[in-house]
């Protein structure tokens, strides 16, 4: 349909020249970088050229000249303020949109950026406003054809801050660094209240239901009452009789919010220390160790990162395959974990990585060896390995009482650890040769844990169990074991009270217990690309 | 770098039992007022409690075949279920709640109150098919039952009833005084 009409029905409701290419449901950018030219051009000819871009480097060209005429810089006057988009796409308005911008201060290292508006609630029932008039006049309008505020807000204001910021705009499926910028209108609320007259019902529903409904207009609400309001309706109440109330006041700025997508990093840790918990152990807010694997290797990245102390604890978040018990050390290739940073400012070179391990393993009660970035999707592999992986252990076992296959002597002697005993663990299972797992336990909720965990019976599969006697601790032996994910392996050993079955004193028909613990092996590829420069 | 497990032997001298390590142990004598009725509580850092007899108990002097039966009155100890992480819908005890009954082939027998108040988590069912293992391990595998109770409940019962030393001198001022009667 004709665009003529069109924009003078909104320039004469009080629409600014962006306002009135949204109307028109243009969505090519480039018109948009200089809306006043684009449409006085489209005035001028009836129809705009046969296509936006050139009509829009045509205009770039004749620039110059118009802002000779009328310069555009001039202090913008109350009355000059688009009742549509309430000032936001008017140039006027921008300088002291451009003052509240400091994200220079977080030091953001990425080039790019995508950018966020929040605007006052009330430019929906201004938007509402002009459609049904729209509509009204024309009655082949499409309302459907409105061009967004926030993307009409990324072309023009966008582009501008781009050159403020000395960052190029992308798009928030691009660009890891959102900057919103937050606008109150001081009289939203006011101007809102007109809905309560017109969708009575809703609000109703909202204030007898206050628990659920902690606030009256919310985005939301206010578009559950716009769906239905009829033009009838709306020109029924003071100030939008003939038109739009005029916007009294400035739209302000109150914040400007910059957030950069979160990155990983994904490594493998190995715990040398039987004093050390994987994270904080709090017992009713009191900290029952000095240090966690968790902290040792968030205090380089957070250093790197620039990350204050008073802000780790929400920055950094740590996640790994499983954990292990406070007094298990975990060697071998250690155990997979990843650490979420939350808005980070920069990329850390490989070199930097290198000394976030270096930093770590210095404290000689973790090391880890190579970190490297991963991405959010290789975090789930992280997560299915705590259900799925298998582990092998290594432990230190010691015979309590003489097996009831010891020819005894004298009663009272020490036990020792017999080459009857070693092979029949070594020889021990309870399942049929073609099954996979040599043992199959039946394991009730660890005593240890019952307080805090659900009282079950869950089965676990042993799938390999090698017993070596110590030549110079007669009464003592290891225990190499690969287990099913979740075995408590210190239960199997001692039998937790006879809550699992079979233990391993059951093998021997002996009473063993467990001196020390060390998870050998986390089967487990991680992280997945090992890129070792 | 290698790590050898040996690294971290203990000293195998001053090995503890798996219940010195977790459980502390507080004992009641003479319960409901029977001599050497005496019971044994034994708690756990994480304030679970495992209720047992105290070795001083006059069970441990009869030899006679028993069998321990877990269903007081209407209530059948063995039918109970506990749900979720706060141990929802176990039975909940009394101090003065009947666990089980130790019952002998002459017709006697007699209550192992639970001696805190508390939800019922568990019953060793062990126990129903080899009873014996009360007789044996009464402070480990032969446990009768676990109970949980709160922070409050579980910190008071545990300095109100005797620990381990004060157990010991009244039994030995016991022996004594029953050596002079």
């Amino acid at each position: 349909m004709d665009q003529t009409p069109i924009i003078n029905f909104c320039k004469d409701l009080g629409c600014c020249y962006a306002c009135c290419l949204r109307y028109l449901g243009l969505k090519n950018p480039k018109v948009f970088e200089n809306c006043r030219k684009y449409v006085l051009e489209i005035l001028e000819n009836g129809q705009p050229k046969k296509n936006d871009r050139d009509s829009a480097e045509k205009s770039e060209i004749m620039k110059k000249d118009e802002n000779a005429e009328e310069p555009v810089n001039k202090k913008m006057k109350m009355n000059d303020t688009c009742v549509s988009c309430m000032g936001l796409l008017q140039e006027e308005s921008w300088p002291n949109y451009f003052q509240a911008l400091d994200v220079t201060r977080k030091g953001y290292e990425t080039d790019t950026f995508a950018c966020g508006l929040s605007a006052p609630m009330t430019t929906l029932l201004r938007e509402k406003a002009v459609i049904l008039r729209l509509c009204n006049q024309f009655t082949e309008y499409d309302a459907t054809i409105l061009t967004p505020l926030k993307e009409a807000w990324k072309w023009t204001f966008g582009v501008q801050m781009a050159k403020v910021i000395g960052k190029s705009l992308d798009s928030g499926a691009v660009s890891p660094l959102l900057i919103t910028l937050n606008m109150e209108y001081p009289d939203d609320l006011q101007e809102l209240e007109i809905l309560k007259t017109l969708s009575p019902s809703l609000f109703e529903l909202r204030s007898k239901q206050k628990k659920r409904f902690t606030v009256e207009f919310t985005r939301r609400s206010v578009e559950e009452a716009l769906t239905d309001l009829s033009l009838e309706a709306l020109q029924g109440v003071d100030g939008w009789k003939d038109g739009l109330p005029a916007v009294e006041k400035h739209v302000k700025c109150v914040s400007v919010v910059s957030v950069h997508t979160p990155m990983y990093l994904g490594g493998r840790y190995i715990k040398l220390s039987r004093e050390l918990p994987q994270t904080p152990w709090m017992v009713n807010g009191v900290r029952m160790m000095d240090s966690s694997v968790q902290e040792i290797i968030f205090d380089p990245i957070a250093r790197m990162n620039l990350i204050e102390p008073a802000d780790v604890e929400h920055r950094l978040k740590f996640m790994s395959a499983g954990r292990e018990d406070v007094d298990v050390r975990c060697l071998g290739q250690g155990r997979p974990f990843a650490v979420e940073i939350t808005d980070p400012r920069k990329q850390l070179s490989p070199e930097e990585l290198k000394t976030i391990c270096k930093e770590i393993s210095k404290t000689g009660k973790v090391i880890v060896k190579d970190l490297i970035y991963v991405t959010k999707v290789d975090l789930t592999e992280l997560k299915k390995g705590e259900e799925t992986k298998c582990k092998t252990y290594e432990a230190l076992c010691i015979k309590l009482s003489h097996s009831e296959y010891d020819h005894i002597v004298n009663p009272d002697s020490k036990p020792k650890v017999t080459e009857n005993d070693i092979e029949r663990i070594n020889s021990y299972s309870n399942t049929s040769p073609s099954d996979e797992a040599r043992i199959v336990l039946k394991q009730k909720t660890p005593v240890r844990v019952l307080h805090r965990r659900p009282l079950l019976t869950r089965q676990r599969r042993i799938y390999e169990l090698i017993a070596k006697e110590l030549p110079d601790h007669p009464q003592l032996f290891t225990l190499v074991i690969k287990t099913e994910a979740g075995t408590y392996i210190k239960e199997w050993v001692h039998g937790d009270l006879g809550r699992t079955r079979p233990h391993l004193g059951e093998a021997i028909k002996a009473k063993v217990d467990i001196l020390a613990l060390d998870v050998a092996s986390v089967h487990l590829q991680w992280p997945l690309v090992n890129n070792k420069n | 770098m290698a790590f050898n497990i040996l690294d971290s032997i203990p000293d195998i001298d001053n090995f503890k039992s798996y219940t010195d390590r977790y459980f502390s142990k507080r004992y009641i004598l003479d319960v409901d007022g029977v001599k050497n009725n005496d019971i044994m509580i034994m708690f756990h850092s994480n304030r679970i409690a495992l209720l047992s007899l105290a070795p001083s108990h006059y069970f441990f002097k009869k030899n006679d075949d028993y069998t321990i039966n877990f269903t007081i009155g209407n209530i059948d100890r063995l039918s109970n279920t506990v749900k979720g992480k706060g141990k929802k819908g176990g039975q909940y005890l009394t101090p003065k709640s009947v666990i089980c009954k130790i019952e002998y082939c002459d017709g006697t027998s007699y209550a192992v109150p639970s001696c805190m108040k508390g939800t019922l988590v568990e019953i060793n069912e062990e126990l129903v098919n080899n009873p014996a293992l009360l007789k044996k391990l009464p402070d480990s595998d032969g446990f009768i039952a676990i109970i949980l109770a709160s922070i409050a409940v579980s910190e008071a019962t545990k300095s109100e009833l005797l620990a381990h030393d004060e157990y010991l001198k009244k039994l030995n001022s016991q022996n004594s005084d029953g050596k002079k009667d």
